[in-house]
This record gives C-alpha cells, sequence and structure tokens, in this order.
C-alpha cells in the first residue's frame, strides 16, 4: 500500500511540473518562485456552482485529473468552519440558529462580514502572526528571562488584523517602521517582530564583551533576525548560506551577508515608546540626537543652531564662581572602625581597618553665613587603591548611600534634620546616580566607576537655608552600605551661601569655558558642545512623561551590562566557512541577487544610521516586483484557510521546498492581492471564504479522489483539520460560559511565577487557579513562557516560540489524550458547561440537546441524547461535559 | 492518588489488536501518518519490509541511560590528570606561542592545581580523583573520552549543543531523535524519559529535551521521581471530584463508542481512528505507570546499592534505579540529571572547587556505580549503553582564587555498555587540560558515535525542517571507531 501511494502522489506532482510547466510562466526558465508574476486569464467557467476566480481555476485541474467539486457543506457545518477559520471561536447557538433560517442569498457573505468585522478576527490572526514570527515572553536559553514589554507587539498584530493594515505597510512597520512611520508609535512596537525569537542573555549580555562567544552570539542573534525576515516575508531559506552559497538556491555567502549587515546596528533591548504620536515624535528625535551626540556627528556639532546655544551658555556659565568655604571637622568618627586621618587641605584620610561597610559622621561649628549649599570633594591619595578615590581594593570605587545632614543648636540639646535636595555630581556611574544618595533607600547609592583615579564632587543644595546661631554645630552622616569595602578613602566638605541655584561642572568644563570663547580651539570648543547638547538633550528627555516599553530591535535603549546600544552599525564580514575566527572581506547591506528586477545592495544606506538599512530592506521586500513576497503570503492565507498550501513549504519556496499544485491560480492570486485588493487581507478572506471550494464539504471523498488525489492537493473536496490549541481552549471557555472578552494589555501569566536561584523563575501550572481573573481570557493572552510551556497547550502542539513554525503540527498523541481528558482545565470548563446547562434548562433532555449545540453546533439524535442522558444520570451532567470535550466530533472542523 | 482506582481494563481495551496488528489492518491510506505518529514510529526514516522498525545496520545497543551533569564537570580535578597544574601552581597561565587566553566571565587568573589526590585505577590505569572512589572501583568497563570540545563557554548555548547539536533553542533533543528514529519499544510509556534533580530543571530547561521540529509525542517526558504523580495528567485533576473511578471506565467507554460512530459518518480520515487509539493507549499508561514508578518492589540490597539509604545520594539513587526499571520496560532513552540551573547546587563551580566540587561528587559516586554493578549483574549492558556527560570542561586557571571558569576547549565523558570497548580511552587534551589537543571529540563525534552503536547513521537520519534536511550532527561528526568494541 505505502508503495502504491507514493508512486500516486509521483504521478501528481509529476502532473504538476510537467503538465503546467513549473511555473505560470513556461518561457520562463528560473526556479518557478523567483520568476516574475504572471498574470494569467482566469479560465472559463465551466460549472454554474463556480463562485469566483479561484473555483475556476481548481476547476480545470480537478476536471483535469478526471474529478469533481464536492458539494457544499451544510450550514452548520460552514457557520463552525468559517467562524473557528476567521475568529478561532465556534458559533454561538443563536448565530447558528439565524444563520440557519436565513434563507437570503446572501446569508453566507454576510455571515463572513460579520466575522471579519469582529475584534475576535485580529485575536484569531494575530495568534497565527505569532506563530510565524516565534513570538513568546522570555528569552529561552539558560537564562530565561521574563521580557515585561513583549506584549505590546501581540497588541499591535491583534490591532493590525483588525483595522486591515495593507501588507506592504505592515512589513513594512514590522522591519523599519521606526524609520519609514516616526510619528505612529504603533509602527515602532511592530518592530517587536524582528525581536520576537529567543536571545542568548548569556552570552549576549554577561560574559567578557572581549570573547570570541560574544561575537559568535551577535552573528546568531541576527541570523536569527534576517532568517526570520526572509522566511516570513519571502518564503527564502538564507540561513543554508552561512557557510557556503546556497546549495540549492540561487543564494550566495555575499548576499547571506548583506542580510547580515542590515541588522548590524541593532540589539534585542526594551526600547521606549509613546502612545501619544507628539510626545513619542519628539522621543524619538531627542533619543537620535543624543545617538548622533555620542557619535560626536561632526553636523549636529557645527549646526549654526548649536552655535548659538554653546555661545549663550558658554558666556551664562563663564561667571558663575561660588566661593567653598573648607569645614574642619572638630570631631569625625566611624562607626565600623575605619581610621580618619585629617589632612593639612582639611580633607580626612581613610586608613587602617577596611571593614565591608561602615558610616563616617562629622561635627563642624556651623560658619557664620547662612549656608545654602554642601559640597563633598572625593579626593585621590597615593595610599588608596588606584589612587582611590575609594577604597574598594579591586578599582579604587565607593557607594555612598545615603548623606544627612543635621543642625545641633546649642541653647538645646536637639538636633534638626535638614533636608537636601538638587544633588549634582561632576560624574555618576551608569545607574549609581548621585539622586541615590538622598532617596532614603540605603540599597541605592552614588558611585563613580569608571572614573576612578580621579577626584570628583557632589553637590546639595539645603532646601531652607538657616541663619545660623553663634556656636551651632552642623552634623554631616556618610552612609555607605553597598559592602565590598566600597568605602570612601580621602574627602573634604565644604560650604557657600550662594543665592541662586548652582552647579557643578567638570572641572575641564570649567577650564575651558574660564578662557574668552573666541580663543578656544576647535576641539575645545566641541568639548564644550558636547557638554551642553547632552546636558539639554538629558534635560528635555527627563521632561517627557516615563515613556511605554517594547521589547523590539533597538539601536537606542538603556544599557544592560555588557549589553550596551552601538552607535554604528557593527562591522559585518562574510566568514569563511561560517567561521568567526576566519573574517573575510567587509559585506555592506543588501538581499538577495536572483531577482534582476531589484538591487541586490543597497548603496543608500551605507551612511551611519543603521536604521536606513532597515528602511531599505523593507522597500526592497515591498517592491512590486518582488514576486516572493506577493506568492508568499497568498499561499500563508491559503494554507490556514484550506488546511493545505498551494505550495506545501510556505516557508521555503526554493528548490528544496515544495511545488506549487496550481501555479497560475498562485500567481493569479499574488497580482490580483497585490493590485486589485492593495494588499487588503480582509479582502483576501473574503475571496477565499466565498470561493465555493472552500464551500465543499470535507466528505465522503470521491473514490478517484481517493487513489489518485489522496492528499487532496486537487482540492476536490475540504480538508478536515484538527483544532489547533487556542480554538480548543476558547472553544472549552466560551461553552461553559466563562471566556472574557477583554482584549490587550500585559499578559496573563497563568502559573505560579517565584524567583529562581539565578535569573529564570520559578514556575507552576498547577499552583494556578482556574477560575481566577487572570484565567478567563481568550488564550492569546496568556503569558508565553519559552523553557516551560504550559503543559496542556504544548500537548497540543503550541508552539513554545523557539523555531519558525510555518504551520501547527496538529498530532494526535497519547499525552495530548490524557491531556483533554484528565487536565484540570478541561475538566474544571466541563464542570462549569454543567452548571450551566442546568441553570438554563430544568428537563434534562433539554440540557444534552443545547450541550450538543454548544459543542458541536448540531442538535442530538434521539438516540444520542437517550445515551447521554443516561450517563449524566448514572455520573452527573459534568461527567458528560468531560465527554463532549473529548469527542472527535469537537476536536475537529468539517 | 496512584493505584486507589479499580485496576480494571474499560470493556474496549479487551478485545484490542496489538498494535502492530492496528497499523497492519489499517494499511496506508488517508492520514495514516497520524496514526503511525501516534504510535511512535511516524514515517520512520528507516523501515523493514514488513512496515517495522530497523535500523541502517545491526546495533549493538538498544537503548540508552544518560547520566547528565548540569554545569560543566571539572575534568582536571575528576579524570584528567595533568602534573604541570601542580607543578605551576600559582604562576600566570600562559600556554606559549603568543596564544590568547580568555574566559567567559571573569579575568584568567593564575594556575590552579587540583585540590584533591587523583590516583590510578584498574589493569586501564585510569586516573580517577578520590572523590570518586566507587566509580574509580569500574574503570576498566569504562570508555573514556578524554578530549572532547565544544563551540562555546556559555551554558545556555553548550547545553543546547550537548542536547540537540546546536547552540541555538528549537532543535530535536537526542532523546527525540533516537526515538523518532527507532520507535517506541512499549506501548504504555513514553519512549523518552527524563529525570530532572529534585532541585530544579537544568539549564534551558525544557529546551534541552523538546521534540524541536520533530513529532511531538517523541519529546522528552518529564517524570518527577519523588511526587506522588509522576507522569503529567495520568489520573484527573483531584479538583474534579465529580471523576468517580466508575465515571471515567464508563465516560471512556461511551466516548470510544461515540467516537467509533463519527468516525463511520467520516471514512477515509485515519486521523480519527488515530485519536480512539490515543485512549486506548492513554488507559494502557495509566494501568502500567504506577508499577512503573514504584520502587515498592525493589529489595533493600538494591535500594542500599543505589544508595536510597542516605541522603546524600537518595535523590540521583532513585533515579538512576528507576532509570533500570524503565528500559527493563522497554524505554528507548532515559536522561538522569545531577544539577539544577543557576550559580550553585551543580557542577559549574565558579568560585571554590575545593568547597563546591565534593558534594555533587558524593551524590553521584555511590548511585552511578550501583547502577552499572546492577545492570551488569541483570545482563542489562549487554544492549544497554550507559553515557556519562556534562555540557563542558572548566579550565586550568583560577576564576578569583579557587573557582574555575567554563572552558568548552577540552573536557571529559565516558561511555559503558553494549558495543564498548572496555577499559580503554581516546583522545588527550594539552598538558593543563586548556584545550583538546590530539584525537578530538567534537560533540557531533559523540552522538555519531552512540547513534552508530544503536544502528544509526548519523548522516541518514534527517528530517526536512524550513529548507534543509536536518540532523543531530547538523553537517558535522565522525564515528570514534576506537572506542567500539
Amino acid at each position: 500500500m505505502p508503495f502504491q501511494h507514493s508512486i500516486f502522489r509521483l504521478v501528481i506532482v509529476f502532473f504538476a511540473v510537467v503538465v503546467n510547466g513549473v511555473g505560470a510562466n513556461p518561457s520562463d526558465t528560473r526556479h518557478w518562485a523567483y520568476q516574475t508574476l504572471t498574470n494569467p486569464s482566469v479560465p472559463s467557467s465551466t460549472s454554474p456552482d463556480q463562485v469566483n476566480p479561484i473555483d475556476a481555476f481548481i476547476g480545470v485541474r480537478l476536471k483535469k485529473a478526471g474529478l469533481y467539486p464536492s458539494p457544499p457543506a451544510d450550514r452548520p457545518t460552514l457557520l463552525r468552519r468559517i467562524s473557528f477559520d476567521l475568529i478561532g471561536l465556534p458559533p454561538a447557538p443563536q448565530e447558528l440558529a439565524a444563520f440557519s433560517a436565513d434563507t437570503a442569498p446572501n446569508a453566507y457573505e454576510r455571515a463572513v462580514e460579520r466575522l471579519l468585522a469582529s475584534p475576535r478576527h485580529g485575536e484569531r490572526w494575530g495568534r497565527h502572526w505569532m506563530d510565524v514570527a516565534h513570538f513568546a515572553e522570555t528569552h529561552g536559553n539558560d537564562q530565561d528571562r521574563v521580557r515585561t514589554g513583549a506584549w505590546p507587539y501581540r497588541d499591535y498584530l491583534v490591532r493590525a488584523f483588525n483595522v486591515g493594515t495593507s501588507y506592504s505597510r505592515f512589513i513594512q512597520e514590522q522591519t523599519a517602521g521606526d524609520i519609514l512611520f516616526p510619528s505612529d508609535p504603533q509602527a515602532t512596537v511592530a518592530l517587536g517582530f524582528l525581536a520576537a525569537g529567543p536571545w542568548d542573555e548569556s552570552s549576549l549580555r554577561d560574559i567578557r564583551e572581549d570573547t570570541l562567544d560574544r561575537q559568535i552570539a551577535r552573528y546568531l542573534d541576527r541570523d536569527d533576525m534576517l532568517g526570520t525576515v526572509m522566511s516570513v516575508f519571502n518564503s527564502t531559506t538564507v540561513q543554508c548560506a552561512r557557510c557556503h552559497d546556497h546549495k540549492f538556491d540561487p543564494i550566495s555567502q555575499q548576499d547571506y551577508y548583506a542580510l547580515q549587515a542590515v541588522f548590524a546596528g541593532v540589539d534585542r533591548a526594551h526600547r521606549a515608546y509613546d502612545e501619544d504620536p507628539l510626545i513619542h515624535l519628539r522621543r524619538q528625535e531627542l533619543l537620535l540626537q543624543r545617538r548622533r551626540l555620542q557619535r560626536s556627528d561632526t553636523n549636529l556639532l557645527s549646526s549654526p543652531k548649536t552655535g548659538r546655544e554653546v555661545a549663550a551658555w558658554w558666556s551664562a556659565n563663564q561667571q558663575t564662581s561660588i566661593q567653598w568655604t573648607t569645614l574642619i571637622p572638630t570631631q569625625s568618627t566611624s562607626m565600623a572602625g575605619t581610621t580618619l586621618v585629617p589632612q593639612k587641605d582639611g580633607s580626612l584620610l581613610a586608613t587602617g581597618a577596611l571593614p565591608e561597610r561602615d558610616t563616617y559622621t562629622l561635627s563642624f561649628p556651623a560658619p557664620d553665613f547662612p549656608v545654602t549649599a554642601l559640597q563633598l570633594e572625593l579626593l585621590t591619595d597615593a595610599s588608596l587603591p588606584k589612587q582611590g578615590p575609594g577604597r574598594q581594593k579591586e578599582n579604587g570605587n565607593l557607594h555612598l548611600s545615603e548623606v544627612q545632614v543635621f543642625l545641633s543648636d546649642p541653647t538645646s540639646s536637639q538636633r534638626v534634620r535638614l533636608d537636601l535636595v538638587n544633588p549634582t555630581a561632576d560624574f555618576n556611574q551608569e545607574g549609581w546616580t548621585i539622586s541615590h544618595a538622598i532617596d532614603g533607600n540605603e540599597k541605592s547609592a552614588w558611585g563613580i566607576d569608571p572614573q576612578e583615579g580621579k577626584p570628583h564632587r557632589a553637590y546639595f543644595e539645603l532646601k531652607t537655608s538657616l541663619p545660623t546661631k553663634q556656636g551651632s554645630l552642623f552634623t554631616v552622616v556618610l552612609q555607605q552600605n553597598h559592602g565590598g569595602g566600597h568605602l570612601i578613602g580621602r574627602f573634604r566638605i565644604s560650604c557657600t551661601d550662594v543665592r541662586t541655584p548652582v552647579r557643578i561642572l567638570p572641572p575641564e568644563i570649567t577650564g575651558l569655558i574660564s578662557q574668552p570663547l573666541g580663543q578656544v580651539g576647535s576641539e575645545s570648543w566641541n568639548q564644550v558642545a558636547r557638554f551642553v547638547l547632552k546636558e539639554q538633550i538629558s534635560k528635555a528627555l527627563s521632561a517627557l512623561p516615563p515613556p511605554s516599553q517594547v521589547y523590539a530591535a533597538a539601536s537606542e535603549f538603556e544599557p544592560d551590562g555588557s549589553l550596551q546600544p552601538s552607535l554604528r552599525a557593527r562591522p559585518i564580514h562574510v566568514l569563511t566557512r561560517g567561521e568567526i575566527t576566519r573574517p573575510g572581506q567587509e559585506a555592506a547591506p543588501g538581499s538577495l541577487s536572483c531577482i534582476p528586477e531589484l538591487q541586490p545592495r543597497f548603496q543608500s544606506s551605507q551612511g551611519n544610521e543603521e536604521s536606513a538599512r532597515r528602511a531599505d530592506l523593507a522597500r526592497w521586500l515591498t517592491h512590486r516586483d518582488n514576486p516572493l513576497t506577493w506568492r508568499s503570503i497568498v499561499n500563508r492565507v491559503w494554507l490556514l484557510h484550506f488546511g493545505r498550501g498551494l505550495v506545501e513549504t510556505p516557508n521555503d519556496f526554493g528548490r528544496m521546498g515544495g511545488t506549487p499544485s496550481h501555479p497560475e491560480l498562485l500567481d493569479w492570486l499574488a497580482v490580483w492581492f497585490r493590485d486589485k485588493a492593495q494588499g487588503d487581507l480582509k479582502q483576501l478572506h473574503r475571496l477565499l471564504t466565498t470561493s465555493a471550494t472552500y464551500r465543499q464539504q470535507t466528505g465522503p471523498v470521491q473514490a478517484v479522489a481517493l487513489s489518485h488525489d489522496p492528499e487532496n492537493r486537487l482540492f476536490s473536496h475540504m480538508n478536515r483539520t484538527r483544532l489547533d490549541a487556542e480554538c480548543l481552549h476558547d472553544a472549552m471557555m466560551q461553552a461553559s460560559g466563562r471566556l472574557d472578552l477583554r482584549m490587550g494589555g500585559s499578559s496573563d501569566k497563568q502559573f505560579d511565577l517565584k524567583p529562581g536561584i539565578h535569573v529564570t523563575p520559578r514556575l507552576d501550572y498547577s499552583k494556578f487557579d482556574i477560575d481566577s481573573f487572570g484565567g478567563q481570557r481568550r488564550s492569546v493572552y496568556r503569558f508565553l513562557f519559552r523553557t516551560l510551556p504550559d503543559p496542556f497547550m504544548d500537548a497540543l502542539d503550541c508552539p513554545a516560540g523557539d523555531q519558525l513554525l510555518p504551520s501547527r503540527n496538529n498530532s494526535i498523541t497519547v499525552q495530548q489524550a490524557l491531556s483533554l481528558w484528565n487536565s484540570a482545565f478541561v475538566t474544571r470548563q466541563a464542570e462549569h458547561l454543567a452548571r450551566r446547562l442546568s441553570r438554563e434548562n430544568s428537563a434534562e433532555e433539554h440540557q444534552i440537546q443545547q450541550a450538543f449545540e454548544w459543542v458541536f453546533s448540531r442538535a442530538a439524535s434521539p438516540q444520542e441524547c437517550q445515551e447521554f442522558l443516561q450517563h449524566s444520570r448514572r455520573h452527573g451532567l459534568a461527567n458528560t461535559c468531560r465527554l463532549l470535550f473529548n469527542a472527535n466530533e469537537f476536536i475537529f472542523v468539517n | 492518588m496512584l493505584g486507589s482506582r479499580p485496576q480494571s481494563y474499560p470493556p474496549f481495551l479487551l478485545s484490542q489488536p496489538s498494535r502492530r496488528e492496528f497499523l497492519a489492518r489499517l494499511g496506508g491510506g488517508l492520514g495514516s501518518t497520524a496514526l503511525a505518529q501516534l504510535l511512535a514510529s511516524d514515517h520512520p526514516p528507516i523501515k523493514g519490509s514488513d512496515g517495522s522498525v530497523t535500523a541502517h545496520h545491526p546495533p549493538k545497543a538498544k537503548r540508552v541511560i544518560q547520566l547528565f551533569m548540569n554545569g560543566g564537570a571539572s575534568q582536571m580535578d575528576l579524570f584528567d590528570y595533568k602534573p604541570a597544574l601542580f607543578k605551576q601552581a600559582g604562576q600566570r597561565f600562559d600556554p606559549g606561542q603568543g596564544l590568547r587566553v580568555e574566559a567567559p566571565t571573569s579575568a584568567p587568573g593564575t594556575v590552579l592545581k587540583p585540590p584533591f589526590e587523583l590516583r590510578q585505577h584498574g589493569q586501564s590505569g585510569r586516573w580517577v580523583s578520590n572523590l570518586l572512589p566507587r566509580l574509580a572501583e569500574q574503570v576498566d568497563d569504562l570508555a573514556f573520552l578524554m578530549a572532547m570540545q565544544s563551540r562555546t563557554n556559555v551554558h545556555g548555548p553548550g547545553s543546547y549543543l550537548m542536547n540537540t547539536g546546536f547552540l541555538l533553542p528549537g532543535f530535536p533533543s537526542f532523546g527525540t531523535w533516537v526515538n523518532y528514529a527507532l520507535g517506541s519499544e512499549c506501548d504504555n510509556l513514553p519512549g523518552f524519559i527524563v529525570l530532572p534533580d529534585a532541585k530544579g530543571l537544568p539549564y534551558n530547561q525544557k529546551g534541552n529535551f523538546s521534540s524541536g521540529f520533530l513529532p511531538v509525542s517523541h519529546q522528552g517526558t518529564l517524570i518527577q521521581a519523588g511526587s506522588t504523580s509522576p507522569i503529567h495528567d495520568l489520573r484527573a485533576h483531584p479538583s474534579a471530584e465529580y471523576i468517580t473511578p466508575e465515571a471515567d471506565h464508563d465516560g471512556l467507554d461511551l466516548l470510544h463508542r461515540f467516537n467509533r460512530q463519527h468516525a463511520q459518518q467520516h471514512p477515509d480520515d485515519s486521523r480519527l481512528e488515530a485519536r480512539i487509539q490515543s485512549y486506548e493507549l492513554a488507559a494502557r499508561m495509566q494501568l502500567s505507570a504506577p508499577e512503573a514508578f514504584s520502587l515498592q518492589g525493589e529489595s533493600t540490597v538494591t535500594q542500599r546499592l543505589y544508595g536510597l539509604d542516605n541522603t546524600v545520594t537518595e535523590d540521583f539513587g532513585r533515579r538512576c534505579l528507576l532509570a533500570r526499571r524503565l528500559i527493563e520496560r522497554g524505554v528507548r532513552f532515559v536522561q538522569v540529571w545531577s544539577g539544577t540551573g543557576g550559580p550553585t547546587g551543580n557542577w559549574d563551580n565558579h568560585s571554590n572547587i575545593q568547597k563546591e566540587l565534593p558534594p555533587m561528587c558524593a551524590s553521584i559516586d555511590q548511585p552511578i556505580a550501583g547502577l552499572l554493578l546492577d545492570l551488569k549483574a541483570r545482563g542489562l549492558l549487554q544492549d544497554t549503553l550507559v553515557l556519562w556527560n556534562t555540557e563542558f570542561g572548566r579550565m586550568p586557571f583560577a576564576q578569583s582564587s579557587e573557582g574555575r571558569d567554563h572552558n568548552g576547549g577540552s573536557f571529559v565523558g565516558w561511555m559503558t555498555g553494549a558495543g564498548v570497548k572496555p577499559g580503554v580511552s581516546y583522545g588527550e587534551s594539552d598538558e593543563w587540560g586548556w584545550k583538546a589537543a590530539r584525537d578530538i571529540t567534537t560533540t557531533y563525534d559523540f552522538h555519531a558515535t552512540v547513534l552508530h552503536l544503536l544502528g544509526l547513521n548519523h548522516e541518514r537520519l534527517t528530517f526536512r525542517h524550513n529548507g534543509s534536511n536536518r540532523r543531530l550532527t547538523d553537517v558535522h561528526g565522525s564515528v570514534i571507531y576506537p572506542l567500539l568494541a
């Protein structure tokens, strides 16, 4: 049997290849997928049952094979099919009744319209796209960290499918939305697509920057991005060309590394966006300016605007000169046993024991002027590690957790705490800014790494300047609670009575601006300009409301460990045999060379801004002459409606992939979708689902089809599909009356989550309360944890998001039977359904009838009713409901 | 909960054909792959003329127990004796020739000598640390891979590489490939079982035993050895109090009849039949699993042999004993993990080798020795392969002052049992155990060798996915023949 079977399959393939040519255009000798799109004429209709051109194309091939189309399915079957296909939920009984009673000739078309307009449609097709993009909400790998900002991309998808974003724009947004549509915040969120896959945190954040492991991880990370883009949008497997030219397809190693170069400036990270388009635009401009500044972009520094601003700032700050009066302590103590030795310059030097933590307390006679501000100078000393100013053994750093100042009144023994405000410092360690020294949180602190080995200054204003009485005492308390010997090594305290708010400038800037503006050289001028612009940008940024965060491809993000944004696209080399140790020539950004209508290399994007490279790729992908793009999407949508693609390998149109069963139809659809439908996916759904081909019944299968086309590549009947994990989950929830249709927002964590011993948290799905608020929404809103997926959904083939998934497996396994029969989720929903049935019907027969309608979308036969009634009487209605949820009739869609 | 329900077959199970008969009855027909997949022999790449599964060549081994030391077990402190480390202790590590020395998470420190004694054992004279005294007694049965090599120094990619042959997530695991190729030997237990450390899952969690793009029926089934419900959803959830044993029994029976009727109305689709069968197989698993996972039938002597009488060895010992019981019952591939993910409680000894390594060794030494003795005594080693592995080794120089950083450059593994030449070693690292130097075993070579022993040609065991014919060994790998008996 299997032998015969494969012979027939061969015949069919042969038929597809020889009779119809490899592609739709016999004179084009290239592999079919790269051929220019043809616009075949629609075959003349051979039957009045044909509704649209799809049926004509399908009909011709059926006729040639001696087959007939199958009659349309009955109405309940059709409505169940189209409902699951378009919204992922079964029809409600009242919808079914209305549709069955609707005698208008366009009743079916109206049902399709209703479903396409439902917000549930975006949820269903958004989930399909999450498979395609291998989306999940943790990193995967050994450090499986939660991505708190992954969900906005899921919401973007739901919205895009609901509003009907054109396919061109959809591609462009997900590849380069930040640069192509800067005033649309959602176009930045769309870049979640590029970051949807797994990420190796250990290699890309934690290990040392100077290792080969880091380099390899970067190439692999970009490999995932470019592989995703090319597989999803162009059904092309470029990754085969990483080590050598593609063995089967016209893709060179140069093409592959050109694509690497497109993504050479982005990492995966949480990036800022704003729901308000104006704020979004403003923030993105500021961030871009900051990048340009960090790059010392000469256009920015030499612009007239910068010139004017710097000049104004120069003269305003030149005059600022503050007289600081050094305070000599009359008493200095250390809580943990450090010896503080007074120095000639009024400073104190820490010597002797080096405790983990310490608190220094210093007392001074209050000066005879109203003190408005205090200055803490950290000084270097030859006795300190790396010259200090801290005592940390390895680097001379320090962490100042809290500064407190008290004033003691001589006439009473009371002392008053003085509030400090507006802290500034000449340098702040990343994440350890001076504001931490007065935030009341002992765990946060000010630090100066990596600028050890030089003096630093911090300055605090007193909230209210105090006229002081003769004999009163200032007490300054310096808490250093971080541990690890992060203690101050040498320091001095001074004060001033200056009135206006003043600020500390780094000594080098103070030095520079003490000279007249006209007399400094260009390098000095640039140094001041960089300082001024940096300050302006930070100020403008901090004036904006806090941004939202999306986990996306980003060249601009907050540094995290050694994960730092790259200021320029990183150099990409063609790696000989794909080996990191054998870099060849540097690669310029580009894409495939095998489509003559399109430029293979992007000349325009060799500038500094990496986003220009992605914009070029986005334009390349959405070019009307890119035949792969248009064939790819119509095939993908076809597959999801018909259960089988016109090409069976939706991610691989290469020579080793499938051959189109209906090349003319594929091209006709691609051209129609591009030109007539203008890339509107809803029009494509409408065309496909209203065809007579789609409306056929699944069986009985004609004998000739069974023997000659057992895989139904010619579509002589509709394919029966097994419901996927989400449809099963949601359909049970709808039947049980527990489905909550709230949309969007952060994902529902349907597990107990505890901190793990390292990065990866501990998860326990069994501890989740199914009936809780977080357990009632559609499954598209479940939190997706990569290395520990939900066992119930896993058993039903819901992907973990590790690999691109062109179509679900929809397997049948023992574990799946166990899950459906025994899991807490199914058994609980069965109980809810039983309660709902009892609530709404007093008669037992009616309960069974209604259960059939909700679960199978049909009425029960008298015999079935009798049999299930008996079961309910013996074991209770919930046991019957459990059984219905396990029935093949529920699991499969005809 | 286990065993509290009546152990009777639902009526439909009593007159069922065997799975082979069933397959034969069904023939090729539409959707037969669904059924074949259910029966864990999804269009197997290699099939005999009668449709049964055969190998590429006659196999030496039928099943595998893999003992996986999670974190990177230190080769020079356990097996790879390097006098240079003692001589040069405290000196700057300089391999000469201007070679660059880097470590993934730290700045390279000075040469660190093993703080333990290594001695030669047995006829073969294998060096073994005094941390593994019981195992040392059996070195003459083991074949050592002394110069294994990884492509990475990082846990996530390293664990994926050893478990799936790729640095990235999403590829089918070793056990999945073996089951996919050879199918299951039993109807009532999963073919690939994973026994994680009681403290938690390893790095990459379930990623290490996922089925990737191979059929999900071949994925590693996680068994919590100490738990009262080791197999997920084997019984109705306790919260569902309405499900009595009788309701379960009658329900399965009615479901069977209802599904059968549905299948008759929709002929020519064997997936419908496959789902009916899946419930029958599930019912069989319900009956047989409790017995398989219970250690009650094991004698006190046996339990002691595996170290179940000692809290130090109890967890790993229980899982080693379970592994033996499972392969006896036809499970194809059992993976027993030592150590969990994270910075401690595993073989990832960054901060202090002297303090961190001994407790790990103590927890596995007696159980592994017991397992080997037991398998030998029962004649199981003749067709069972036992593997001892880790994802990479450790550095010859210090991290801080007393720990060791990751080292993919060289590490040690061993194998024993079916088809393996006893008492041999293959490969040699450089004078410090820093890099593999001679007769290197890549992870691909290792996988190719194990597949070879199972009768499988690693270049012919392929699966088409997203445009590539994927293999466990990617595009690499050679069988290490000197290790084979």
